[in-house]
């Protein structure tokens, strides 16, 4: 699949936790993509970006916090990550950037 | 790590070592792991970050330290392993063209060993040493000297004029071109004349004066004047003599002995030919350790590491060459190359200086604590008002160190040589000795 320039909005960038890392042993990655980007985009994206092949995709928005700012309310952006699981022999190496 | 033997040549060594990218490796991770405990890192607890991701993050320095690492542990133990004595700091070079992480690192290392030193017999070492009786008439002079020095002075009567050796107290304006300058003005400044503590010239020119006389002196400063800008210029100096004093030379007895610090004058005679005695004794024993030296030089030979004589060569010339261009002071002149006679020099130097330390440790000679920190404290003294800054700094740099304790390691050696080789005491005059020195001098060079 050839890479379009769309894919590269799609995800932002990759995310590197502690829990992230428990997610790469069952051969998981985490990305955190665009708010109004969805599965197949996300798995589109991942197997054009990375060359490999994308089991499932799974999804889940984090809601920003609401904040005081300078007395006034306001809130943070939401977050959207993607939880993309590969196929057996498929691996990201997540450090490397896009 | 796999070492090949590429060269024996005398002294010489070459070997070849391979250390396998698996055992570079192992040490980068091993590393990574022992940091990993306290290492915390965004999206981590501490300890907890993945080591994958550390090692994306340092490995490339950690690389370079662990290369340096193993290469230094590699040759630590290849000198260990065949148990030998390298002359000098093995010469190491990297044959691995642009080494990356993965490569096999090769090595070269080359080195040059201590001789095997033969065992000397010093019990037919013969030497003779020179003993002077210090004579009493240098006693005498010695004290004479002492007496003079403490001499005081008098004031002359009303109306007499300076000689030489008296004490005037002058006030004194100098000025240059009319201008006095700084430093050249005092009061009451108590001149000897005929001591030369001024410049050449202001102390003649004071001959003959009375008390209350006002005199102009013209002096011109030398051309090598400490002080530059006064170098060879002409100056007048504005004297006014207020008092012309008479040395009265101190008598020898108890009470001057007193103001050196003996009891009586018997003691303080007897000290001064003590001091007399062990300055020829110093020069004696000069003289018999530099025979010594020469004997062990004839006895004994060895084959030498060239690295060592060059060195020693090099340093020689260089520092021949400073003496003969006493104007340069830096080190920004060409490589200065040494003469065969600085080769030889050098050979005899580090022939003498192996086989003493190998005497030295055959026969356990150690230089103590206590002898280290006195001479340290000895050397100290010449920066007054720093000691404890030059204590510390020669204690806490190991080539200072060194420096302080060769020369009574040296001495030890010698001292324990002399005990057992053959010696004849020889009573010889003091000019005798003097001669002897001077011709060990003239040999030297």
């Amino acid at each position: 699949m050839s890479v379009k320039p769309e894919h590269y909005d799609v995800l932002r960038r990759p995310i590197v936790t502690e829990k992230s890392t428990m997610a790469s042993e069952h051969n998981a990655v985490v990305f955190e993509v665009a708010i109004d980007a969805n599965k197949p985009q996300i798995k589109e994206a991942v197997e054009a970006l990375f060359k490999v092949e994308v089991a499932k995709v799974n999804t889940l928005v984090t809601k920003g916090k609401k904040k005081l700012f300078r007395g006034r309310p306001g809130r943070r952006s939401d977050v959207k990550k993607a939880i993309v699981t590969l196929r057996e022999g498929h691996a990201i190496d997540v450090t490397t950037g896009l | 790590m796999q070492v090949t033997e590429t060269k024996s040549e005398g002294l010489r060594r070459e070997y070849a070592v391979v250390i396998g990218a698996a055992e570079i490796d192992a040490k980068v991770v091993d590393k990574l792991q022992n940091n990993r405990e306290t290492f915390a890192m965004k999206g981590f607890r501490k300890g907890k970050a993945p080591l994958a991701v550390m090692r994306k993050m340092f490995g490339k320095s950690l690389l370079g330290e662990t290369v340096q690492e193993l290469v230094d542990g590699a040759v630590k133990d290849l000198v260990a392993r065949h148990e030998m004595r390298p002359a000098m700091q093995p010469d190491v070079r990297i044959t691995t063209a642009n080494f990356q992480e993965g490569d096999d690192l090769t090595l070269e290392v080359a080195m040059e060993l201590l001789p095997e030193i033969p065992e000397v017999d010093y019990a037919d070492v013969a030497l003779e040493r020179l003993v002077v009786e210090a004579p009493e008439s240098e006693v005498e002079e010695a004290l004479n000297k002492i007496a003079e020095s403490s001499a005081t002075y008098a004031p002359r009567e009303e109306g007499a004029v300076s000689e030489t050796k008296d004490q005037l107290s002058i006030d004194f304006a100098g000025k240059i071109d009319g201008v006095a300058f700084e430093g050249g003005t005092a009061e009451d400044f108590p001149l000897v004349l005929g001591s030369g503590q001024f410049i050449p010239g202001f102390e003649d020119q004071l001959l003959g004066k009375k008390a209350g006389e006002e005199v102009a002196v013209k002096v011109t400063f030398p051309e090598n004047y400490g002080a530059q800008n006064l170098a060879g210029k002409e100056a007048v100096f504005d004297v006014v003599v207020k008092e012309v004093r008479a040395p009265a030379k101190a008598e020898l007895n108890d009470e001057l002995a007193k103001k050196f610090g003996a009891a009586d004058l018997a003691e303080l005679r007897a000290r001064v030919a003590e001091r007399v005695k062990a300055e020829y004794d110093s020069a004696s024993r000069a003289h018999v350790k530099r025979r010594l030296l020469d004997a062990l030089d004839e006895k004994v030979s060895f084959e030498l590491p060239p690295t060592m004589v060059r060195v020693e060569a090099d340093s020689i010339a260089h520092q021949l060459w400073h003496e003969e261009h006493p104007e340069e002071h830096g080190h920004n002149h060409g490589s200065i190359e040494p003469t065969d006679e600085h080769k030889k020099i050098a050979e005899r130097r580090v022939r003498l200086g192996l086989l003493l330390a190998q005497i030295g440790t055959v026969n356990q000679i150690a230089v103590s604590e206590q002898e280290l920190n006195q001479a340290i404290f000895q050397q100290a003294r010449q920066y007054p008002g720093q000691e404890r800054e030059f204590f510390q700094w020669v204690r806490g740099n190991q080539n200072a160190l060194n420096q302080v304790q060769a020369p009574i390691f040296e001495d030890k050696v010698v001292d324990f040589i002399l005990g057992k080789a053959k010696i004849t005491d020889k009573t010889v005059s003091k000019e005798e000795l003097e001669k002897a020195l001077a011709e060990l001098e003239e040999a030297e060079l």
